[in-house]
């Protein structure tokens, strides 16, 4: 049986809760892996070997930092779960526009930290090699039990790789950018069933950009629809993290 | 085929006494769009023509369901659970839609998921008024003659029937006395003067003359990298195109167990992984390059094929795409002519 751990860094703990509130599937997640760490379920946890590491939150510390890469040297296959780990999280929002010690120094001031050595939010990919992703905030367990399921038969997961507007669609959803609703699902990965624009609620972003998010596109959009430069670039880096603030440095070049 | 006259007031008393035949649909208004759902109180329904955002291959080629269940000893059908249902008000534009469909689901091997829904659904049409983005009458799908089982002309003060199907006939002798038989040469007269007068409103008469040979000219119009750098890849155009029905097929694992389910949903070419094969090669990397093939594949290969565009004139591309690159705007540059779109600023 394959030996799993699941670890969290900084972010709310959303991918484990999501895990833990899987009642129907609890019973056979822990019959199907010899599940070594998980502290928010069980109290008898070991530090060994492993052949999947599930890994939550981004990094902020050098102390994290560590301890993700003692992680990646023993564990077989590692997975980023949730935009924090894949992306940097809403943590990395102001990525790319400097300031971040100004930033920390207002919100904290003088105060002794007891972490070591704190930074701006990273991605676990910006340290170590990644595996796979399952992007979300947080991500759908239906996602995250496929991708375990095909990772235990020693398969890539297999998800999702359009964006929310493919769902949208399905579930018959009218479009909100066609009613000047400044709406991000044609920039974000899909796999949340579109909840929001089925409420007629904007996307916002929270899976991440879509492998080929069209930002320029978006932005002259969003721009003739009455919007300013600056609100949009708000709302497209509020959980795209580094791959955002990068397309958006990508469209800026242009 | 045989034509029947209804007088307006008996349409619900028919409805409702065919209801054995299987679960009502029409489409209603659900306020910023109409929608196909279920018909349980006929009492408030106005029985006008609609054209849903989704179109009726819903039905017959669901967003997502499960083909099968298996595990190791073998799989079986999930096509047990499908009802049996008669959808009222399909507009002949759909209908269209649905013979395109029939002849690439039922082309051998004929796709059972597909044909199951198709022989369980029966299809009530319905006559329209074109809307502001219908181009049916440049398509010439405006008008219907097969592809249903029973049709409804609006005549205002009454409604003539074709009987397109023997299971069409089979509803009309449930209650033959809500039609009368004998049909009056003025009857017909004012059919055509309602379809004469209907015909001469559609606001978008585009000339698709030539329309595959304008196509192959195409090839390197500069219009393909124009609307490729704007369109946004959100696959809205695929999903409400009554004839677009790629899908992708994902067998979906139980945890810790020998056993899933495959599933299949609706997918779409303007997708990068839609073109992607093994190793990673991507045969349309770039958005233009899908977009051509989408475009070629209504506007030109379709017609080499089959001898019509897979293009029905629904104009739900129109209304649908946020950047407004649709069939209008796309075939009207192709051709040289001046357009007014998002893309073209």
């Amino acid at each position: 049986m394959d030996k799993i751990g699941l670890y969290s860094f900084t972010g709310c703990a959303g991918e484990l809760l999501t895990i833990l509130h899987s009642e129907d599937e609890l019973l056979d997640f822990f019959g199907c892996a010899e599940v070594k760490f998980f502290l928010m379920a069980q109290s008898n946890n070991e530090e060994v070997n492993l052949d999947i590491a599930l890994v939550e939150g981004s990094i902020t510390t050098d102390e994290q930092t560590e301890k993700l890469r003692g992680l990646r040297a023993r564990s077989k296959t590692l997975v980023a779960m949730g935009i924090c780990a894949c992306f940097g999280g809403i943590q990395a929002m102001r990525r790319g526009d400097g300031g971040w010690e100004k930033r920390f120094k207002k919100i904290y001031g003088e105060a002794l930290l007891e972490v070591d050595k704190p930074f701006e939010s990273q991605p676990l990919d910006a340290l170590i090699k990644v595996d796979h992703y399952i992007p979300g905030c947080p991500m759908d367990k239906g996602q995250f039990f496929s991708a375990l399921t095909r990772l235990l038969n020693g398969n890539p997961p297999s998800l999702y790789r359009f964006p929310v507007c493919n769902e949208c669609k399905w579930r018959g959803n009218e479009c909100l950018l066609l009613k000047n609703i400044p709406c991000l699902g044609p920039l974000t990965a899909g796999g949340c069933n579109a909840i929001c624009p089925s409420y007629s609620l904007p996307c916002v972003g929270c899976w991440g950009p879509v492998e080929e998010a069209n930002v320029a596109s978006e932005y002259q959009l969003l721009q003739e629809k009455g919007f300013s430069g600056d609100v949009v670039t708000r709302r497209m880096k509020t959980f795209g993290g580094v791959r955002m603030a990068q397309l958006i440095k990508d469209v800026k070049k242009v | 085929m045989r034509v029947l006259k209804m007088q307006k007031e008996n349409l619900m008393v028919f409805l409702e006494s065919i209801r054995g035949f299987g679960e009502l649909w029409g489409v209603v208004d659900k306020g910023n769009r109409f929608v196909f759902d279920k018909l349980d109180d006929l009492s408030d329904y106005d029985f006008k023509p609609r054209k849903p955002m989704i179109p009726p291959k819903l039905f017959m080629h669901p967003p997502k369901f499960s083909m099968f269940r298996f595990n190791e000893k073998g799989y079986e059908a999930e096509l047990e659970e499908i009802p049996n249902r008669v959808i009222f008000g399909v507009l002949p534009c759909d209908i269209h839609g649905l013979l395109i469909l029939d002849r690439l689901f039922g082309a051998e091997p004929p796709d059972p998921y597909y044909m199951k829904r198709r022989e369980k659904t029966i299809i009530l049409g319905l006559s329209c008024v074109p809307g502001d983005t219908c181009l049916a009458k440049a398509t010439n799908t405006h008008v219907v003659e097969e592809g249903f089982d029973l049709f409804f002309s609006d005549l205002d003060d009454y409604y003539l029937v074709w009987v397109g199907s023997s299971k069409g006939d089979d509803l009309v002798r449930v209650q033959p006395d809500l039609f009368e038989e004998k049909l009056e040469y003025k009857d017909l007269e004012k059919f055509i003067e309602w379809k004469k007068d209907r015909d001469s409103c559609y606001p978008v008469d585009f000339d698709f003359t030539a329309m595959p040979d304008i196509m192959e000219l195409s090839y390197n119009s500069p219009v393909w990298e124009k609307i490729g750098e704007k369109c946004l890849a959100c696959g809205s155009c695929t999903m409400v195109c009554p004839t677009c029905n790629c899908y992708d097929v994902v067998d979906r694992l139980a945890l810790g167990k020998f056993e899933g389910i495959r599933e299949r949903h609706w997918d779409s070419c303007m997708y990068k992984e839609y073109s992607m094969v093994a190793v990673g090669h991507n045969f349309r990397e770039a958005r233009s390059q899908r977009l051509k093939l989408w475009y070629t594949h209504k506007l030109q290969g379709f017609i080499g094929q089959f001898g019509k565009p897979s293009c029905v004139g629904c104009g739900r591309c129109v209304e649908t795409c946020p950047v407004d690159i649709n069939v209008v705007t796309v075939a009207k540059a192709l051709k040289g002519e001046p357009v007014e779109a998002f893309w073209n600023r």
